[in-house]
């Protein structure tokens, strides 16, 4: 055996152990969801007896405390529009930025890209108090609103990154063709962003899909509650149901796993909007 | 269509003059090349005729109208742009169709301009096809085509062919001759390449570092350039320069250094020139032979490349320290290292000012 099989031989075995080792929990956490409780109570590695079923799912769908499917509806009419929005208002003012020319643009940028830096646990409470003064706390539009804001200044850094690798004779020929500045965004450089946008997409949407700290923070009445804070609740009161348990964060995990899956192949063309130029 | 005029045209970048205070007339329905090596200002220029870029200093006409303030889309001009820049997510037809649809043309009547231009470039196939799906050519064709539709006053053309291989350039070529021909709109072509300029432009301007050197028919560039500059830049391969004097015996004018003593021609013979360095300019093609004379035509060079073309053989060779390059008769045999004599036609020879680098006439 050389040296160079024997590396190759290596990196396989480090690949599949790391692999490994990320999965193992997921396997865990989807042989409980499918199986009834008394097979995995001594371990879900124990695989006899083996029946698989629904019963986890449907229990964890129509619980009667915290009913995932309302959580699931709540977290989609909070994750659809706090994903679109600051994707708009982000890729209008990426352009802008990559673009025009303008007093201090620079070091609005460099605010904007620092602002990225602020971890939430710091200003979550002047969040909660500003949400409380003007009357949005314990409501999905609060919740939409502050995830708007704190998408923005990501997507606009990424998607002006990417404005800055396209060809700006495209736009040249528009302008002389007799478009506005609006017309060339709108017409123009978004269809030829989509492969960007729909990174954005699949990024925000699962931030915003997988938060739990901001939700629990900001909604508290039951039936607002989101799929994310459902979870610990399915525990029940005086014993653990691991099934209904697993099963309700397998059916809150495929929305973004599913949503991934299918624009996988975009994501990764937009991945250009991380490198800077 | 429509003359394009403009008057002491300036451009600066901070404190770098990309183009510095350019008269140039084209006039209706003409052929204009702008031709430089990079960085000559040429690009910029034709970017401040579309708007593209403002203008430092300086105006600019598009028929009677003054269009410094002007923007792009009101200059009632079209671009064709060195990398197409077609729009990629639509199809053929709508990349034509766009301009025309924002200025609110009648579909029927889009329909019809973009089904002619279609056919006038052979891309009615193509229609339907996205950019990505079509070759460097059909691309061309199509951004062509995006200009042509608009029926503008002025054509604009950046460099449009550098992108293909070199048998289509030529091919496109005699295709945009023709389509001039047809069209009869004024245009403004940008290119490096002074093959192009010289086989396109019915009038050529030739820049250098922001300056504009001469602007004249082809053949006129090229029989009477205007400076060292133009005589190197026009001509392929270019043409050879030795530094020489001006001597006078018996009443005749002589160009000398250490490799030859030429007789200036009659038309020479009474020039207005107060120094004796000058600069002597001689064709490739101007040169002939081998001879067996020591007439005063007469110059001995020492072959150090030979290479054949079939048409022609073209040698480099060293005459008292300086390079030459000579396109000679194929029909004969040169061999590396042999000393031959060849026979200058001094009627075309140029003189040039080693200093000012002007014509001496």
């Amino acid at each position: 055996m050389n040296r160079k099989t024997a590396a190759t031989l290596l990196i396989h075995i480090i690949a599949w152990a790391i692999a490994l080792i990320w999965i193992v929990p997921f396997l865990g956490v989807f042989m409980a969801a499918i199986r009834p409780m008394v097979e995995i109570i001594r371990g879900w590695w124990h695989v006899d007896p083996f029946t698989p079923t629904w019963r986890n799912f449907i229990g964890a769908w129509n619980h009667a405390t915290a009913p995932l499917a309302e959580g699931m509806l709540n977290s989609f009419r909070v994750a659809i529009p706090a994903t679109i929005v600051p994707i708009l208002v982000a890729a209008i003012a990426a352009y802008g930025f990559s673009r025009f020319r303008f007093p201090l643009k620079n070091y609005l940028f460099i605010t904007i890209v620092i602002l990225m830096t602020i971890p939430q646990q710091m200003v979550v409470i002047p969040i909660f108090r500003i949400m409380k003064d003007i009357g949005l706390l314990d409501t999905h539009f609060g919740l939409i609103l502050v995830h708007t804001a704190w998408g923005i200044p990501w997507i606009l850094f990424f998607m002006r990154n990417f404005f800055t690798t396209l060809p700006i004779a495209v736009e040249e020929a528009a302008r002389i063709d007799g478009a506005s500045d609006f017309t060339i965004f709108f017409q123009i450089v978004l269809p030829m962003s989509i492969p960007a946008l729909i990174s954005a997409v699949v990024l925000q949407f699962m931030w915003v899909w997988n938060d739990f700290f901001l939700a629990l923070i900001l909604i508290f009445s039951p039936d607002k509650l989101l799929a994310t804070q459902r979870i610990p609740l399915l525990r029940g009161l005086f014993h653990v149901d691991w099934g209904v348990l697993a099963g309700g964060t397998i059916l809150v995990m495929l929305v973004p796993i599913i949503i991934f899956v299918l624009l996988q192949r975009y994501y990764i063309k937009g991945m250009i909007g991380w490198t800077s130029k | 269509m429509a003359e394009v005029l403009l008057k002491g045209v300036t451009k600066k970048f901070g404190n770098f003059v990309a183009v510095d205070k350019l008269d140039l007339t084209i006039n209706d329905g003409e052929f204009t090349v702008l031709v430089g090596p990079s960085g000559c200002g040429k690009t910029t220029t034709l970017r401040m005729i579309a708007g593209l870029e403002e203008i430092t200093s300086g105006d600019i006409y598009i028929g009677d109208r003054l269009v410094n303030d002007i923007p792009p889309k009101d200059r009632d001009i079209a671009m064709v742009f060195q990398n197409y820049a077609l729009y990629p997510h639509m199809d053929v037809y709508n990349n034509m169709a766009f301009g025309l649809k924002l200025r609110k043309t009648p579909k029927q009547e889009i329909n019809r301009r973009v089904k002619e231009a279609a056919e006038l470039l052979g891309i009615t196939e193509k229609l339907k096809s996205k950019p990505r799906q079509l070759s460097g050519g059909q691309r061309q064709r199509v951004a062509l085509g995006r200009a042509i539709v608009r029926e503008p006053k002025v054509f604009l053309f950046d460099e449009p062919l550098s992108n293909l291989d070199a048998k289509l350039r030529v091919a496109m070529r005699a295709e945009l001759q023709e389509l001039h021909q047809k069209l009869k709109t004024t245009s403004i072509y940008v290119t490096h390449d002074q093959v192009e300029a010289m086989t396109l432009g019915q009038r050529v301007a030739v820049m250098n570092k922001a300056v504009l050197h001469q602007y004249d028919p082809p053949q006129q560039l090229y029989d009477y350039p205007i400076d060292q500059f133009v005589a190197g830049f026009i001509g392929s391969p270019a043409m050879n320069f030795f530094n020489a004097r001006l001597t006078s015996e018996s009443g005749i004018l002589y160009v000398e250094n250490r490799g030859f003593k030429l007789a200036l021609p009659d038309r020479n013979q009474r020039i207005e020139y107060d120094s004796e360095d000058v600069v002597l300019g001689i064709r490739p093609e101007d040169l002939h032979g081998p001879v067996d004379s020591d007439d005063n035509d007469v110059i001995a060079v020492r072959v150090k490349v030979v290479e054949p073309l079939g048409d022609e053989i073209q040698i480099y060779a060293d005459c008292s320290g300086q390079e030459l390059v000579a396109s000679l008769n194929p029909r004969q045999q040169i061999r590396v290292g042999d000393t031959i004599k060849l026979r200058v036609a001094m009627d075309y020879m140029h003189l040039f000012d080693p200093h000012s680098g002007r014509t001496i006439r």
